[in-house]
């Protein structure tokens, strides 16, 4: 894969990645995640055969999926798909989401001495997503936006660990891993509307 | 037929199939008693790789199973631990009160000890860091029954836990790498930092022990003091086994001083947040992070540490267990678990009272119950260690067993109160009582508990 496309699909991930973090709408979020799980997949090609590097796009892709479904089904009024959000809370978010960029973009040369299989690509992209993903974990305290973080913090580990390992049955394991991310999301957004146990 | 099938995967399988049961719970909690019987007892008799006569055929069970090129082995030398595991299960079964604790409760936490055992079976050793982070979904789920919210510290868990297994992931890689090139010192340092961030995750050493007083105050007292008990329990087998078969100590690298001193941290910590909790539920969180640090001294004995360490498992889970039990029954007489809610407690609920403070008490370990001799044990074996170490030690157990006093203080309160509601059903009642003598007598005979625990580490070693 070129250079160019390489750093236009880390241009895509840092998009999603900050889009995430910003947008008060689920379905926007989840919509993001998905086309992310898209960058994810291209960026393990470059070190994976293409047909197992695919596993990547298919969880990423079943788990945005499963959540989106979620809310589809989800009880409550049609504005309940937007999260709590003010102006100056995106500004802040906006602003926490370049400074890591900035930051995490002055680190790839040293990241590159660990990763040594990695392309700058890879380690910048990968790097960007586990950055966002813990900003998201800092700044959030819902549980949607809580897994989606985690979904992203796996999504940029996976891109560095595929440098460093292809085994089969890490990828399947970190495959049903997403996917389950995915569903207890989905438990966890449901769980107070089910009938209560004792 | 091999170990791996009949102890991780059959089980799984079980536990999958008993969601469909759920409406079910009485019938599902016998049916689990029973089958957690049959594992333990198949751990006990059963013999590993040669052929025995079952029924009308020969079987030999294999002692491995090879999925992906990856290995899962459950050899003669694993059976002590799958016995704990699984009598572990009977034990919360046999003391979980089906009215009072949701039924999901059977399915997840058999799924929860299989997950413990393939994270603890499979090589190379480092996979078990994944199966970690599928045991903190299962938690999550558990902690989380439906009609109520997720709260905060479940939340802040699963964070943990899955940036734990991130780390540990990427730190057995380092270590290959350091394979590759012997004596490189930094490489070496680089991924034993990494590993001990991991393993700081995942044992919730200082900073990230918010979760555990979270989870205690917020959620469900059987199902947090399951958690504690088995959780931590899974995480330890685990580290033990990663680092005797990582070859982390073969690498020249003294463990013994950072094992301490996390030790140590989290003994501070726990005395600490003993003396100020004014919840019981954060107070059973401080006594955890205790027996973290407890447990991760205990560890750093190596040799002459594994019998204190697995003697602290068996009264932890009697402790927990009577605790647990005691706080879900008296959860339904009064409002909240906050000190102020609980003042004259003993005075209206003498038996379930009791089975707190008791379970309390020897956990923190005051002298006769069962605690003392097992930390007395504990605290012979650190003597020959620094003074700050042996210190901390004392003033953390004076710390817990001043948060007990005045739990004990809150509980025998005069409120002027009187009812004549009766909590919980007979067979509870006398569950207390009968594992308040069991805390009694372990502080009497500690023999019984030592040449187990002898024999269960002799064992693990020699493997």
């Amino acid at each position: 894969m070129s250079d160019l496309l390489q750093s236009l699909l880390v241009v895509l991930l840092f998009i999603c990645g900050a889009g995430i973090l910003i947008m008060p709408s689920r379905r926007i979020m989840t919509g993001l995640l998905a086309v992310q799980y898209i960058g994810v997949f291209l960026l393990v090609s470059v070190s994976w055969p293409l047909e197992i590097a695919v596993v990547k796009l298919v969880a990423g892709w079943m788990a945005s999926a499963v959540l989106f479904l979620t809310y589809q089904n989800l009880l409550g009024p049609i504005n309940a798909d937007r999260l709590d959000a003010n102006l100056s809370g995106l500004f802040f978010k906006g602003f926490a989401a370049l400074l890591i960029g900035i930051s995490v973009y002055s680190l790839v040369p040293t990241a590159l001495r660990w990763f040594l299989g990695a392309t700058s690509q890879q380690a910048l992209g990968g790097l960007w997503l586990l950055g966002l993903g813990l900003l998201q974990l800092l700044l959030s305290r819902d549980s949607l936006r809580i897994i989606i973080g985690l979904l992203t913090v796996i999504s940029g580990f996976e891109i560095l660990y595929a440098t460093l390992e292809a085994s089969v049955l890490m990828t399947g394991l970190l495959a049903i891993l997403n996917i389950g991310f995915a569903f207890l999301g989905s438990y966890l957004l449901m769980a107070s509307n089910l009938e209560e146990s004792p | 037929m091999s170990t791996p099938i009949l102890w991780i995967l059959l089980p799984l399988l079980v536990a999958g199939m008993s969601l469909f049961l759920m409406r079910n719970r009485y019938f599902l909690r016998w049916i689990g008693l029973a089958y957690s019987v049959v594992l333990v007892f198949s751990a006990l008799l059963l013999p590993i790789n040669e052929v025995f006569k079952f029924l009308f055929w020969e079987v030999k069970l294999s002692d491995q199973l090879l999925i992906f090129g990856r290995r899962f082995i459950l050899s003669g030398a694993d059976r002590p631990i799958v016995i704990l595991l699984f009598s572990l299960w009977f034990f919360w079964l046999l003391i979980m009160d089906p009215k009072l604790v949701p039924t999901q409760f059977i399915p997840l936490s058999l799924a929860g000890m299989c997950l413990i055992l393939t994270a603890y079976s499979v090589e190379p050793i480092f996979y078990g860091a994944l199966f970690f982070a599928f045991l903190a979904l299962i938690y999550v789920v558990l902690l989380s029954p439906p009609g109520l919210e997720p709260t905060p510290g479940v939340l802040r868990f699963l964070i943990f836990q899955i940036l734990g297994m991130l780390f540990i992931l990427f730190a057995a890689w380092l270590a290959s790498w350091i394979n590759l090139n012997r004596g490189n010192q930094v490489m070496l340092t680089r991924s034993l930092l990494i590993l001990a961030l991991g393993f700081s995750f995942l044992l919730s050493i200082f900073p990230f022990i918010s979760w555990i007083p979270m989870v205690g105050e917020r959620n469900h007292p059987f199902l947090s003091g399951f958690i504690f008990n088995t959780y931590f329990l899974g995480v330890f087998l685990f580290g033990t086994r990663f680092i005797l078969e990582g070859g982390w100590i073969g690498q020249g690298v003294n463990i013994q001083g950072p094992l301490q001193l996390a030790g140590v941290i989290m003994l501070g910590f726990g005395g600490l947040i003993a003396i100020f909790s004014k919840h019981m539920g954060r107070l059973i969180g401080a006594v955890i992070i205790a027996e973290i640090g407890r447990s991760l001294l205990a560890i750093s004995l190596f040799q002459a540490g594994f019998p204190i360490y697995f003697g602290m498992v068996i009264l932890q889970s009697i402790s927990l267990g009577v605790w647990s039990i005691s706080l879900t029954q008296l959860q339904q007489g009064i409002q909240d678990l906050d000190f102020q809610s609980a003042a004259g407690a003993a005075r209206l609920w003498p038996v379930t009272s009791s089975g707190l403070l008791l379970g309390y008490f020897a956990l923190a370990g005051v002298p006769l119950l069962g605690g003392f001799p097992i930390y007395w044990a504990l605290g012979s074996g650190l003597s020959f260690y620094p003074f700050w170490i042996n210190s901390v030690f004392v003033l953390s157990t004076l710390g817990l067993i001043f948060g007990g006093l005045r739990l004990l203080g809150v509980l025998t309160k005069n409120t002027g109160e009187e009812t004549v509601l009766i909590l919980g059903d007979p067979f509870y009642r006398y569950l207390i009582l009968g594992l308040n003598i069991l805390l009694i007598l372990i502080g009497f005979l500690p023999q019984w508990i030592f040449s187990l625990t002898r024999t269960i580490s002799d064992l693990l070693l020699g493997s």
